[in-house]
């Protein structure tokens, strides 16, 4: 029994201390190292922070150098399969993007009245620019669902960047190193996104599955019931970890058809993704300069601040009287010249009308004078002509008018 | 003079291939996941530093496979150290395993392979769910060891006959 220990004992240290004569290192002093290293990794030193980018940098681009091999024979095979149905997808994808079109002006409109009201709401505005992000690292791993992209620091991002896969949601920035980030998916187990459930309107929380979904956690008995396999999943923005309004996925039914459980299927592929967009967000202060104002005159004794803000008010009143005045004399000297004008036109008018009355008489004889040449003896009194007129009298000319017609 | 030192690099290379490909396995998580298999993954760094350092042949050098743990748990995402700290374990017990086993058996291995690999996975899910807060699929874990657990024995024979390549 003693024997067999003591084997125990001894083999256990040669484990622990023997070096052969290939090792530098015992395994105890590797052990020693690594319990350190865990320890060290945890506490927020700046050395250690430096060091642990540095190595971040460099294992994510070996990484992504050691993985084009496989990479590319992954792509390749997926190209393949899509090809197959390339032309099916085609037509498809041409009704969707022609009802996609009508669709986006009503979003944008949307977006511009969105954009107003929140600068009604907050005392700034967030301006952000979506980077393009390529996927240097993605080893879809079944204990822990990230990405490593080939922006960090030096482009601006930030822990809790959120990061899109065209406008959907896909997750938020965990690690930040100069040139890469390391970016958690929705579909990690660690991945909690507070969102809102349209068209019924229930906020809850979703959490990722591990695997290509999500599972809708932190809502009242019974909300469920309402959901139906149309209802759509976006953040409610609340904590602001995420903003408000990105779309995710939408509801299905999970198998468990008797608990009724509801799972939340992502608009994105996680691993289909090839590049992402990081969004860039800046704050914009809008009421700045009013503030500053407001600072400078409420810094005053109130008294002397309200005298001058009379006295301001007073300077623009008797400004804008000046202006009224100049402006009353201009009026006035036009309505003279156009007065003038008028009465001008007046005797124009009035000549022009003598003229137009005077050609009139002449026109009504010359029709007189032909008449009386064609039918004159009609109407003339004569010794043939007993029921004629004198010529010159108005019945004369009335019957020359009339193409020699007599009155009985 | 050229073909001895050709040969020689040659062999060089050869006897270097282990911990090249456990370098390639780290940094490219060689597992299979984009299969696409619910819950299928393995991990062959497991297999092939146990039956290297089981093995104790030259050039693999636990410095080399402790720096290995540290890439694997940058890649993965994991906190730095506790993969090297697995990879330790695993050194560990294969240098015991040697010291106690007089006459070599591939199956007694492979069970005393299953019973190191649960240990140190159990050890990893206990020390992440505990003290790092992470939240884990249990069913993960066991199904890697099992698949890791029915992987070695394939691998095992491939590595033999790298073994009778390196002998020769």
């Amino acid at each position: 029994m003693a024997t067999s220990r003591d084997d125990f004992i001894i083999a256990i240290r040669s484990a622990f201390l023997k070096k052969s004569t290939q090792q530098k290192f015992s395994l105890l002093t590797l052990v020693v190292i690594s319990i350190s290293i865990i320890i060290l990794s945890n506490l927020d030193f700046k050395v250690v922070r430096y060091m642990k980018n540095g190595i971040n940098e460099l294992v994510y681009r070996s990484s992504f150098i050691i993985s084009v091999p496989e990479n590319f024979i992954k792509n390749s095979f997926f190209e393949i399969r899509e090809y197959s149905t390339y032309f099916k997808e085609f037509k498809n994808i041409k009704e969707d993007l022609s009802q996609l079109k009508s669709k986006n002006v009503s979003s944008e409109i949307l977006q511009y009245e969105n954009k107003e009201l929140k600068e009604l709401i907050n005392d700034y505005v967030s301006s952000s620019d979506k980077v393009l992000a390529k996927i240097i690292v993605d080893h879809d791993s079944p204990f822990l669902k990230s990405i490593i992209i080939n922006k960090g620091s030096k482009d601006n991002i930030k822990i809790g960047t959120n990061v899109y896969d065209q406008s959907y949601l896909v997750g938020r920035v965990i690690e930040v190193n100069f040139k890469t980030s390391r970016v958690l998916l929705l579909s990690d187990l660690n991945s909690n996104v507070p969102v809102t459930i349209a068209p019924q309107n229930i906020q809850a929380i979703i959490t990722g599955s591990g695997n290509n979904n999500a599972q809708i956690k932190y809502i009242k008995k019974g909300f469920s019931d309402e959901f139906t396999n149309e209802s759509i999943v976006y953040t409610s923005g609340s904590g602001a970890i995420f903003k408000s309004g990105i779309p995710i996925g939408r509801v299905i039914s999970a198998n468990d058809t008797e608990a009724k459980k509801f799972n939340v299927e992502f608009y994105s592929d996680f691993s289909q993704l090839k590049y992402v967009f990081a969004e860039v967000v800046t704050k914009i202060d809008i009421k700045r300069n009013n503030e500053e104002a407001e600072a400078s005159v409420t810094n005053q004794n109130p008294m002397e601040a309200k005298l001058k803000i009379l006295e301001d008010e007073l300077e623009i009143i008797e400004e804008s009287n000046a202006r009224f005045k100049e402006e009353n004399e201009s009026l006035k000297n036009e309505i003279n010249t156009l007065g003038e004008k008028i009465t001008g036109f007046q005797t124009k008018i009035s000549e022009q009308n003598e003229t137009i009355s005077q050609f009139n008489i002449e026109t009504d004889e010359l029709i007189f004078l032909r008449l009386n040449l064609q039918y004159g003896h009609k109407c003339r009194k004569s010794l043939f002509n007993h029921k004629g007129y004198t010529v010159g009298t108005s019945e004369y000319k009335e019957c020359v008018l009339k193409r020699g017609k007599i009155n009985d | 003079m050229t073909s001895l030192n050709s040969r020689g690099f040659y062999f060089k290379f050869y006897s270097l291939l282990p911990i090249i490909i456990l370098f390639i396995s780290v940094l490219n998580e060689f597992d299979f996941n984009y299969l696409n298999l619910k819950y299928f993954s393995f991990n062959f760094p497991f297999i092939l530093i146990f039956f290297f350092t089981l093995k104790d042949i030259k050039n693999f050098d636990y410095l080399l496979v402790f720096l290995a743990g540290l890439i694997n748990d940058t890649v993965v995402g994991l906190p730095l150290g506790i993969s090297s700290l697995s990879f330790m374990f695993i050194c560990i017990a294969t240098s015991y395993f040697r010291n106690i086993t007089i006459r070599p058996n591939p199956v007694k291995d492979w069970f005393y392979f299953l019973f190191i690999i649960s240990l140190i996975n159990s050890m990893n899910y206990s020390i992440l769910t505990l003290f790092f807060s992470y939240n884990l699929i249990l069913m993960s874990y066991l199904v890697n060891t099992f698949f890791t657990f029915l992987f070695y024995i394939i691998f095992a024979n491939l590595f033999k006959y790298y073994m009778k390549g390196l002998d020769d």
